[in-house]
């Protein structure tokens, strides 16, 4: 034991670690000799190669047993999210703060909401979805492939239905001014049928939860905020290449002190909207304040 | 050799300890140089006049008691006092110091940079280093916490068995006789000590009447020295007039002046030497150290690896210098601390309950790799008790039993001469039991007299039956009591038989001399004339005891003509008016101080388990070879140099020392001889025995046996094994017999003096290392799959699979039960056949455990992990092919309609409780690949199956407690924001199965290679 307990200078062990990395006597290099290292090398070469062929093998049966158009499981999706645009955030917090008289600051609310509604533009959705008779109103359920390619119809969202908030008549959404558009929508959900297909549509429904006296009234665009039915339920990416979440534009009439906490809640009895570790599951809850 | 020699060599050797440490520390020398200095005291050859003048006191008066009160105050109480003992919050911290405590100290320390730097960038999540920080800390305070308490526990054991009684002295001052508590005693002080006192302090000597004292504690010797107010001798330990510290006196009594108080006398030295020997590393210890250089050389060069890997990726510096942290913490098996103190807690709860008290935790696994255990005689090997073993008469020697319980065969007690034989060593004896002792086994009775007639009067109690009844019917007429020149003791006995008026003579002594007096012998009943063929027959049978190391007393008697001596003659014992010759001679005694039953048996043990057994004792070497004989150390047809020469008839100079097995060497050969010449010694003779040898020696023996690469364990019960009880790697101490300085300086106590408990500790030992080994092997696995999620999330950009506080959930919560449960494995093999391992080759963790563990083991846990993880993704809509890359993206707080393979959209917090999923899963793939690898660490070697797979019932509960607890942090709610784990699907518990199957049959594909190609390649990469 004695010889293990000696404390060894340092020399000795660098000493000590050269015989280890190479050692002339047995002819080792790091413990082992060429020959032993070519066949450990080997045996974890074999090694990696069973196991990467076992886990690839797994990886493919797990593929192979997903269906293409629906995910086995929607545990984490039970309520759908909403979100509003422009998504400007400070830090954790929506907040849609914008200087009317300047220029940058509300081309950078209207430039947002433009970029959003690029796939809504009426042209791209109608050619889109010309073979299709949606019926407002009426969920679009469908049994079978009948749109081409072996997909499902989707019904078309024109940027239009947005009216004032459509980007097409005002440019600045209302950012110039004390009128501002936000655009609400909906995640989307695989089979998702709001209000469990009792044929009531979900609607939007903004209040302010601070600042109420600045706001003189809330405009909702499709003009009873609603989400038309035929866009549910959702079929997913590979049945509904073309689809488009439906959406509801909200103009918001400031006043006073132009400055308001508002949220907007997508109201169905099946969407929920109270989970405190869930801020955006049925609602989004946003700060909007216009300055001059 | 002489005493004198012996003697001188202490005081020698002191000197010679003294420069060894110089070298080290100069203080130290100063203190030896101090120590032999006051060695050389005069104070028992002045005259008593001088004596007087020098401590100002009388030889008839004593000192004054004022004086007395002012030497008190300059010289301080008489008492040893207690090593300094370590104080509790050194202790304590040495708990917070060891190997695996720093690993986990720098650690944190990492954690906490990390956290800074993370802070510092203002990044929200950063907390989980900051727990994990705190964590590590907890762990390493909670386990310190847990192995002090241990430690505390049986300090108390220990220390419940001090002598709590203050010892008593008669002291004499101002003429006065007092009793006072022996502390309080100081130089100069006049005290007498009678027998059965332990004596208070180093004494001169000043009147002495028949003063015998037993000085083993000391020097090892069993037989009684006695004390005579001559001085004897120059050298202050060898003459007659001084008498020491702690020894005891057995019968006699005397007066005396004290010239050494408390830690001035020679006991007190002796015990101020144990203080001076450094403690020693556990082997323990030196493994851990070596396994935490190889996990932290692991840990930095994976981080380095994968910090060249991030910053080649694109990281920037900071974060690949985050990643490095990351990657150098997960590395550390959090786990492994509390399992390694458990596991050792467990064994010294084992321990404990067979007798074995073990100070230090990791001694524990000491005596596993112990390889020489150096063995006091008296009072370990032996009973410390004198007692008859051989009796000779009727031409025969006959064996008595010695055995401490009366279990052993006993001998013919048919014949006349026995009883003539018996009846004598009943009558011609003073020593009595003491009384109220009628439930005691007679041979623990206690008794006044002295050693010797102490083991006659018990082995005639056992033999003929009461003995104090059997005096009274043969009333003592008259005594004659042994002194040194006549060297024999005879008594006059009336016959029980009231019509025999015939006087009995009864006398024993020196065997010489009693034959000489002898003119007929008893043979079979018959008195035969005393020719030349029964002298012979004598002489031999006298050598062949004398030989056996034992002490001989011959017997005889005569019946007196009752015309001559009529009842009522009046025996003058001063003149002799009565024949003392022409006796008639009974028979031989001799005693020994017998091994202890359970001693041959465990030397044999400990031989078949390749541990080599050397006494080293303060005995004679006569003696000490008897005894070693008789339990084994030296075996049957083993020969010292001196039998070969002897059987050859050539010189000791011509035999080749290579062919003698057995060497018995004394102090004064050790005194002459060189380290290299010692260590050659030792190397070339396998049966060794030390006699004569003194405190240093033994130190010396030991430090000698420790240079020759062995893990040396010393037991040992006097004050004059304590210095080698320190060095030793182990010193174990005997709880009853032991003195309390041994105890102090020891590692291990053994409660019940049984030196067979020896062999348990080692057998506890070899398995705890052996399960420890297991216990390391698997929690050092799960380390790999903890570690390759974080991996492929750095350069896969994978969202993580793994988070930090469900690895600690795996580490300190559901594998602790399952790691601590392998310390419950039985052993594989007889580990009692096997030698002790190879401190330089068998380490705990060698290069192939870890690569076993981590690179092939872990790797199969990490391919289930991953498997589970991309099921769990993919069948939620994340193919695995999209995963990669995502990282980004998913874990974009601003981000709320993420699309998923499926074209669904997920806000941030479904993303996140989708990557607690991923967590939970691979949790649970980590669980269910665990159990495998509990299972096949069972052994290293044999098929689990051979082993008995659900016979170590704690593992089975630890994995069924396993499971529980995984169940328990899967589907309890509210465990998703509080811990992370959220309830996943049954489904997925069983996605890791098959590869849990496949850990367990290619290890058993591995086991069973090696066991079918011991040696071959496969063997030497793959078994560990």
């Amino acid at each position: 034991m004695a010889t293990l307990k000696e404390k060894r200078t340092c020399g000795q062990r660098c000493e000590d670690f050269g015989r280890f990395v190479w050692n002339p006597d047995h002819g080792t290099f790091m413990g082992r000799t060429p020959v032993k290292w070519v066949c450990i090398s080997l045996y974890y070469v074999a090694f990696y190669v069973v196991m990467t062929a076992l886990f690839a093998l797994a990886l493919w049966t797990l593929m192979y047993t997903l269906d293409p158009y629906a995910p086995d499981y929607q545990d984490r999706l039970l309520s759908p999210g909403v979100m509003v645009w422009p998504d400007v955030y400070n830090e954790e917090n929506l907040e849609l703060f914008y200087n009317m008289s300047e220029k940058s600051s509300l081309d950078r609310m209207a430039q947002c909401l433009r970029d959003f509604l690029i796939p809504y533009n009426d042209t791209l959705q109608e050619s889109c979805h010309r073979m299709h008779q949606c019926k407002p109103g009426h969920y679009n359920l469908q049994t079978s492939f009948d749109a081409p390619g072996h997909t499902k119809w989707s019904c078309p969202f024109n940027q239009s239905v947005l009216e004032q908030c459509s980007g097409l008549e005002d440019p600045t959404f209302g950012y110039n001014g004390t009128k501002p558009c936000v655009i609400i929508k909906m995640n989307r959900i695989i089979s998702f049928l709001p209000n469990n297909g009792t044929g009531m549509a979900p609607y939007v429904n903004c209040t302010a939860l601070e600042g109420h006296e600045n706001v003189d009234w809330i405009e909702y665009f499709p003009s009873n905020g609603t989400f038309d039915l035929s866009y549910f339920p959702y079929y997913g990416k590979q049945a509904q290449p073309s689809y488009v979440n439906p959406l509801v534009a909200v103009k918001i009439h400031l006043i006073g002190q132009r400055s308001a906490k508002i949220q907007c809640r997508v109201v169905a009895h099946n969407i929920g909207y109270e989970n405190f570790y869930e801020p955006y599951e049925g609602k989004v809850i946003f700060q909007i304040k216009a300055t001059s | 050799m002489s005493k004198q020699d012996s003697y001188d060599m202490f005081v020698e050797m002191d000197n010679k300890g003294g420069d060894v440490k110089i070298k080290k520390k100069i203080k130290k020398k100063e203190r030896m140089e101090n120590m032999k200095k006051e060695m050389d005291i005069d104070d028992h050859e002045i005259p008593i006049e001088e004596l007087e003048m020098k401590y100002t006191t009388s030889v008839t008066k004593g000192l004054t008691t004022t004086f007395a009160t002012q030497v008190l105050e300059r010289d301080g109480p008489n008492e040893l006092k207690p090593p300094k003992g370590t104080p509790e919050y050194v202790k304590f911290a040495r708990q917070l110091a060891g190997g695996l405590q720093c690993l986990m100290w720098v650690a944190a320390v990492i954690c906490f940079i990390a956290f800074g730097i993370e802070l510092g960038k203002g990044e929200p999540s950063c907390y989980d280093d900051l727990y994990l920080a705190v964590v590590l800390i907890t762990v390493v305070v909670v386990t310190g916490c847990f192995g002090y308490y241990q430690e505390f526990k049986s300090t108390n054991i220990i220390a419940s068995f001090k002598n709590l009684v203050p010892q008593q002295a008669v002291v004499i001052r101002d003429g006065q006789k007092n009793e006072i508590t022996a502390s309080q005693l100081v130089v100069g002080d006049l005290v007498e000590i009678k027998g059965g006192d332990r004596v208070p302090a180093d004494i001169r000597i000043i009147t002495a009447q028949g003063c015998k004292v037993d000085n083993s504690s000391l020097t090892g010797e069993s037989e009684p020295q006695s004390k005579t107010p001559e001085c004897t001798h120059e050298s202050p330990l060898e003459t007659r007039n001084i008498a020491f510290f702690s020894t005891t006196c057995l019968e006699g009594v005397a007066t005396g002046v004290i010239i050494n108080t408390g830690d001035r006398t020679i006991i007190g030295r002796i015990a101020s030497l144990a203080s001076g020997v450094g403690n020693e590393k556990t082997p323990i210890a030196i493994e851990i150290e070596h396994f935490v250089d190889i996990i932290a050389g692991l840990a930095i060069f994976f981080g380095f690896t994968f910090f060249v890997v991030a910053m080649f990726i694109g990281y920037a510096f900071l974060e690949a210098m985050i990643f490095f942290m990351a990657i150098v913490v997960a590395y550390v098996p959090e786990g492994l601390l509390a399992t390694v103190t458990v596991c050792l807690s467990l064994t010294a709860k084992r321990l404990a309950r067979k007798n074995c008290v073990v100070k230090n935790l990791e001694a524990v696994e000491t005596l596993g790799s112990t390889s020489v255990i150096c063995s006091d005689k008296t009072g370990t090997l032996t009973q410390n008790r004198m007692t008859v073993a051989h009796l000779w008469f009727d031409n025969k020697i006959h064996a008595a039993d010695t055995t401490e319980d009366q279990s052993g065969q006993s001998f013919d007690q048919s014949s006349e001469t026995w009883r003539a034989l018996a009846r004598v060593a009943g009558l011609c004896n003073r020593a009595t039991f003491r009384p109220n002792q009628e439930t005691i086994p007679i041979p623990r009775r206690l008794v006044m007299g002295d050693a010797s007639e102490t083991a006659l009067l018990k082995f005639t109690e056992l033999t003929v039956g009461n003995v104090m009844d059997y005096r009274a019917r043969f009333k003592k007429v008259c005594e004659v009591p042994f002194n040194s020149t006549n060297k024999f003791q005879l008594s006059m006995h009336e016959l029980d038989d009231p019509l025999d008026l015939r006087y009995l003579l009864v006398m024993k002594g020196a065997p010489e001399r009693i034959l000489e007096r002898c003119s007929t012998i008893l043979i079979k009943g018959q008195e035969l004339p005393l020719d030349e063929q029964w002298k012979e027959a004598f002489q031999t049978a006298y050598e062949d005891l004398g030989s056996l190391g034992e002490r001989v007393l011959g017997f005889c008697h005569l019946y007196l003509n009752e015309k001559e001596f009529p009842r009522g003659y009046s025996f003058d014992p001063d003149d002799m008016n009565f024949p003392t010759s022409g006796l008639c001679f009974a028979g031989l005694i001799s005693m020994i101080d017998p091994p202890r039953a359970t001693v041959p048996d465990a030397v044999m043990k400990c031989r078949t388990a390749g541990i080599r057994v050397i006494m080293v004792t303060g005995d004679h070497p006569i003696t000490a070879r008897a005894i070693a004989a008789n339990v084994g150390i030296i075996t049957e047809g083993s020969e010292t140099v001196e039998d070969i020469a002897a059987r050859m008839r050539i010189p000791v100079e011509q035999v080749n020392k290579r062919d003698a097995r057995a060497c018995v060497i004394n102090g004064g050969q050790l005194k002459d001889m060189s380290s290299e010449q010692l260590d050659e010694c030792l190397r070339s003779h396998p049966e060794m025995v030390f006699a004569r040898t003194s405190p240093q020696q033994k130190l010396i023996i030991v430090e000698s046996c420790q240079r020759l690469g062995s893990i040396v364990a010393v037991t040992g019960d006097g004050v004059n094994d304590s210095p080698a009880l320190k060095k030793a790697d182990i010193g174990i101490a005997m709880g009853i017999s032991g003195s309390d300085a041994a105890k102090n300086a020891a590692d291990m106590i053994l409660l019940d003096d049984n030196f067979a408990s020896i062999v348990t500790g080692v057998e506890q030992g070899r398995l705890i290392f052996d399960n420890l080994k297991k216990s390391i092997a698997y929690t050092l696995t799960k380390n790999i799959p903890e570690l390759t999620p974080y991996l492929i999330y750095i350069t896969c950009s994978v969202p993580l699979p793994l988070g930090c506080i469900t690895i600690l959930f795996i580490e300190l919560a559901t594998d602790i039960f399952p790691s601590v449960s392998l310390a419950y494995e039985k052993a594989e093999s007889d580990i009692m056949h096997l030698k002790p391992r190879n401190p330089r080759r068998d380490r705990l963790v060698n290069e192939s455990l870890a690569a076993y563990s981590y690179f092939q083991i872990g790797a199969i846990q990490s391919f289930a992990g991953f498997t589970d993880y991309f099921a769990a993704m993919a069948q939620e809509g994340w193919f695995p092919l999209m995963c990669i890359g995502l990282r980004g993206q998913w874990e974009d707080v601003h981000l709320q309609d993420l699309q998923d393979g499926y074209g669904q959209e997920w806000t941030f917090n479904q993303r996140l409780y989708q990557q607690y999923t991923c967590y939970t899963v691979f949790f649970v793939s980590i669980e269910i690949c665990q159990i495998s690898d509990v299972l096949i660490r069972k052994t290293r070697r044999l098929s689990v199956f051979q082993q008995g797979f659900l016979r170590n019932k704690v593992l089975v509960s630890a994995i069924v407690f396993q499971l529980l607890l995984g169940n328990l942090l899967c589907y309890c709610p509210g465990m998703p924001n509080i811990f992370n784990f959220m309830p996943i699907r049954v489904q997925w518990w069983f996605v890791p199965v098959p590869y849990g199957i496949l850990i367990f049959v290619y290890d058993e594909i591995r086991k069973l290679g090696i066991r079918r190609h011991p040696g071959s390649w496969w063997d030497q990469e793959l078994y560990y």
